[in-house]
């Protein structure tokens, strides 16, 4: 009798708070919507600037420089986006490297396919044989507020350089299905979340993602950036291991550091980060990248270095690195070991521009013109006294990657390899080059892959 | 006393986080009906996409404010119910190139960003150029708010890059967000050239 009643009691008890949690958690559940409109305030969409612009980074005898910017701000009106903003800007530029910026209004075209704000600069600029160097200042007139480009202006200005007597190298017609094969496949995994296996992720049929990028120690181990999977895999001596790591499955980026430690550009954020990353995959440090947009990390002879949009210069990337420093060190080209810099550009069709550059002058450089579109420059890294560039040659309906290895007198070595690009990874993280071998990164339905590919270019 | 106390804090938490969810953005988006318009410039498309960088993905969706943080981040993927803070790939496109639903339609229309709509677009049909608005174009000539798509994946050309690639504007992925990427699509043999037709500067 009296167990009933405990029984009846515990009942009822447990009816009564079950109905007032109903009761409260429904009011909450009401309020939450009030909760969102009440959150993080809307930034006015009239104060938005920013800009695009691709510097002309290496320019060939008497070829005419037009600069081209894209400002991005809001019109007025019921619709902000209805036409072009009200917006202005002046570039400040200047022959070589010293003396003072002479200020260059841009004008508005009609057109804004490759930029609407536009300015010819004039010849004796243009043509300087020390070429030139030059900053904007890119305004939101309606709002009041401005932008430099790149970041650090007058301290950092973009370079361009002239290609005075680059060795042209004329490629033809890329010839599609005639690929090399690999030397050794120096990781097969298959997708999962096992050791050994990497992971894939994606909404039903929508874009699957892959490990995004990889990168190869000195004595050929590999360490792969499986973001899906929040590790990082590492394949040594026919052996594999994996340490968890401050990493999601966004599309990042990763540059190995000589110590095991890892580097990785942010997909996400705003701006981006760059994490520095432990061998035991726990995040050391942490800042943001300069601008906001990056293409590209490897690691450099004084650390990583990243390349960032909207000024395309390669930037310190160390989290260490205050952002004052940051934005005072960006250049053209990417840092060797030697002390040297390669400067690329990729322009019209297919044309692709490669230079070494010793001291602030053009030591080599290469124009490489094709017939068949090129894309995206991969690498391009000096091998003792050769450069070897990896680009994409492209149709409508195919694609491969070319390797070629360059010399002063021009094209010594050339070959095609297939792009298996399957699952998305970072734009520019498929390919390293580590001693006289390339490594690809590459996957299929079935799983992801690093081949490698050795070069004669001992010489 | 335990009982009581453990029902009802079983109950607060199936009803406010479990019912309302806590990515159900979609309450603060509206319905309100697109303002057919006249023009349609490639730099008033790409600033109108700039206002979806930083404000996450939805599969299926197509709402965002501009506050620049992702309201539904950490939602699981692969679930429109998920209701969360975004555009997907092709709902970005849609709305960036200011289209109607009715796909025979090619006039323009503008969709305010907290507009929740998706348009009758997948990343499929954008590439095939299904629809009054929307063209096909040869890859190498895709210029600023062209675009490119695959049977997975559309993106716009935000800009070109310095080497051969391109700064994206894209909802990519429940992890990745929508951001403007640096991308390889334009040499990616999956990936058509797409246009919308009508651009008018």
């Amino acid at each position: 009798m009296e167990r009933s009643r405990r029984r009846r009691r515990l009942l009822g008890g447990a009816l009564a708070g079950g109905l007032a949690g109903v009761v409260t958690g429904a009011v909450l559940a009401s309020a939450a919507p009030a909760v969102h409109e009440q959150g993080e305030p809307d930034i006015a969409p009239t104060a938005i600037i920013d800009a695009a612009h691709v510097p002309p980074l290496l320019t060939l005898p008497g070829e005419p420089v037009t600069l081209r910017y894209a400002i991005v701000c809001p019109g007025g009106g019921a619709d902000p986006f209805e036409s072009a903003c009200d917006a202005s800007g002046d570039v400040h530029v200047r022959p070589g490297t010293t003396g003072p910026f002479t200020r260059l209004p841009l004008r508005r075209t009609a057109d804004s396919l490759d930029g609407r704000y536009a300015v010819d600069l004039p010849s004796a600029v243009a043509r300087s044989p020390d070429g030139f160097s030059y900053y904007a200042v890119l305004s939101n007139d309606a709002a009041g507020v401005s932008m430099t480009v790149p970041a650090g202006g007058p301290a950092a200005p973009q370079r361009s350089l002239p290609l005075a007597r680059p060795v042209v190298v004329r490629l033809g017609r890329h010839r599609f299905g005639a690929v090399r094969a690999a030397d050794a496949r120096v990781v097969d995994a298959p997708w999962g979340s096992r050791i050994g296996e990497v992971g894939l992720d994606g909404p039903p049929g929508g874009l699957e993602v892959g490990p995004s990028a990889f990168d190869v120690a000195p004595d050929g181990g590999i360490v792969v950036l499986d973001g899906v999977n929040s590790r990082l895999e590492r394949w040594a001596d026919g052996r594999v291991s994996a340490v968890r790591a401050d990493v999601d499955g966004a599309v990042d980026d990763l540059a190995l550091a000589p110590d095991g430690t890892v580097y990785v550009a942010d997909g996400r954020g705003r701006p981006p980060l760059i994490r520095h990353l432990g061998r035991d995959g726990r995040l050391l440090d942490a800042a943001p990248l300069p601008e906001r947009t990056w293409s590209q990390l490897r690691l450099g002879p004084d650390g990583p270095t990243a390349q960032v949009e909207p000024s395309e210069q390669w930037v310190p990337a160390a989290p260490a690195v205050p952002r004052a420093e940051k934005v005072s060190s960006g250049r053209a080209g990417r840092r060797l070991a030697d002390g040297s810099d390669v400067v690329v550009l990729r322009t019209g069709t297919g044309e692709l521009r490669v230079a070494r550059v010793v001291d602030g002058r053009v030591r080599t450089g290469w124009q490489i013109l094709s017939d068949t579109p090129l894309g995206e420059v991969q690498i391009a890294e000096q091998v003792g006294r050769r450069m070897v560039v990896v680009v994409k040659a492209y149709s409508d309906t195919a694609d491969e990657f070319v390797a070629l290895v360059l010399d002063g007198q021009g094209l010594v070595g050339q070959f095609a390899l297939r792009s298996s690009e399957w699952a998305a990874s970072a734009p520019l993280a498929r390919f390293r080059l580590t001693g006289h071998s390339l490594y690809q990164l590459g996957s299929t339905p079935s799983g992801a892959f690093v081949d490698r590919y050795d070069l004669e270019v001992a010489r | 006393m335990k009982i009581p106390f453990l029902t009802f804090a079983i109950a607060i938490f199936a009803v406010s986080a479990g019912g309302a969810g806590a990515g159900n953005f979609w309450a603060s988006c509206n319905y309100a009906t697109a303002q057919a318009n006249q023009s349609l410039t490639r730099d008033g498309a790409q600033t109108y996409s700039y206002t979806a960088a930083y404000e996450g993905y939805q599969w299926g969706g197509g709402c965002w404010n501009n506050n620049d943080v992702d309201e539904g981040w950490g939602d699981p993927p692969q679930d429109v119910n998920t209701h969360g803070e975004g555009a997907d790939c092709s709902g970005l496109v849609f709305k960036t190139w200011k289209e109607s639903e009715n796909t025979s339609n090619g006039g323009l229309y503008y969709w305010n960003p907290i507009r929740n709509v998706h348009g009758p677009y997948t990343a499929a049909s954008f590439r095939d150029g299904v629809g009054a608005p929307n063209g096909l174009i040869s890859k190498a000539v895709a210029g600023v708010m062209d675009g490119f798509a695959s049977g997975t994946h559309v993106g716009l050309i935000f800009f070109r890059g310095s080497g051969g690639w391109d700064q994206i504007i894209e909802a990519k992925c429940e992890s990745c967000g929508t951001n403007i990427m640096s991308e390889t699509y334009r040499s990616q043999s999956a990936y058509g050239g797409i246009r919308r037709i009508g651009w008018t500067g």
